[in-house]
């Protein structure tokens, strides 16, 4: 049936054509995933992003600090590099909201907004704290060396945990969890554990997390 | 298809254009609207098909449409009522139980 080509009268093609009820049920299934994919932010896309942003990133970091004997701190390229793919990402991840969100109105739009400010508020929490640290003479090693590339990460996964129940969004949950944990536990191994293990091991749990993405699309699409 | 197993579905929502645009809407959180131009977009239809289809919707109490703003900044929005919510699920579960006796 050619809906989308409307040179006779608009809907009498619709009208008269005939709908078989597997036909129909395919409808349904199509055109709820389709709307589904169409208003969900995430993506694995989304994710991919995120892996090389933690790859990248936080491997920059780690590469020039990994021999320092006596922690002197990431090299400035190093920093360029982080600041450089955290903003890609960010501006990534900004775009397929938007995308997501575009044309809607009412409390999806509202509730997304409401996320998205308790995630950067908890963000931002943690990084003041990390300079009110740094104000109280904590030594580098802990305030940028450890505490910086883990708890205002561990902040930020908190926070999108807790949507991602509300949600019932079990791999969400999932991956925010294996993030708190990667990024609770590297903080053992000292400034290059924690940049190293946590970039190592959240690229890896996002990898993941965008192959069962896809694999759940998949299914659903092959019902 | 033959009447007798039409009998059971919605005709008005028996209609593919009519079905995709409530089951779109359906994927939205209860309360609310999509503007014309994105379930436009989304659907594939013309805007005099889209028009059409959503106006006998709409006098089915089947989807509201909100228009905000005047001349070009106009906005049209478009959602499904709680009518619309529950005549979709009714004929979901209809055509479940026509499907499973075929």
């Amino acid at each position: 049936m050619n809906e989308t080509r409307d040179n006779q009268s608009p809907g009498a093609l619709d009208d008269q054509g005939e709908l078989d009820p597997r036909e129909a049920a395919r409808l349904v299934e199509q055109t709820s995933r389709q709307a589904r994919r169409a208003f969900d932010p995430s993506s694995p896309l989304a994710s991919v992003v995120g892996a090389g942003v933690f790859l990248i990133g936080y491997g920059a970091v780690w590469w020039s600090i990994r021999d320092q004997a006596t922690y002197a701190g990431p090299a400035g390229w190093s920093v360029a590099v982080l600041y450089g793919v955290i903003a890609v990402g960010a501006i990534v991840a900004g775009t397929m909201g938007r995308r997501a969100t575009s044309g809607v109105r009412g409390r999806a739009r509202r509730q997304m907004q409401g996320q998205a400010v308790a995630v950067w508020a908890a963000g931002i929490g943690a990084w003041v704290v990390e300079g009110a640290l740094r104000y109280l003479d904590v030594p580098n090693k802990i305030v940028y060396g450890v505490y910086g590339p883990t708890v205002p990460l561990i902040a930020l996964a908190g926070a999108a945990a807790g949507i991602a129940a509300m949600r019932e969004r079990w791999p969400e949950l999932t991956l925010c969890v294996t993030i708190i944990a990667v990024a609770s536990v590297s903080t053992f191994f000292g400034p290059p554990g924690a940049w190293g293990l946590t970039g190592l091991g959240c690229a890896m749990a996002l990898l993941v997390y965008a192959v069962v993405v896809s694999h759940q699309r998949r299914a659903i699409a092959q019902r | 298809m033959t009447p007798s197993t039409a009998e059971p579905l919605d005709p008005l929502i028996h209609a593919p254009a009519r079905l995709r645009i409530l089951v779109t809407l359906a994927a939205l959180n209860d309360g609310d609207a999509l503007s014309f131009t994105r379930l436009q977009k989304i659907l594939d239809l013309t805007a005099g098909n889209l028009i059409t289809h959503l106006r006998k919707l709409e006098d089915a109490g089947y989807t509201s449409t909100e228009k905000t703003g005047n001349g070009t900044a106009s906005l049209t929005s478009v959602s499904l009522t709680h009518r619309g919510r529950a005549a979709l699920d009714a004929y979901t579960s209809a055509l479940r139980d026509l499907l499973a006796g075929l």
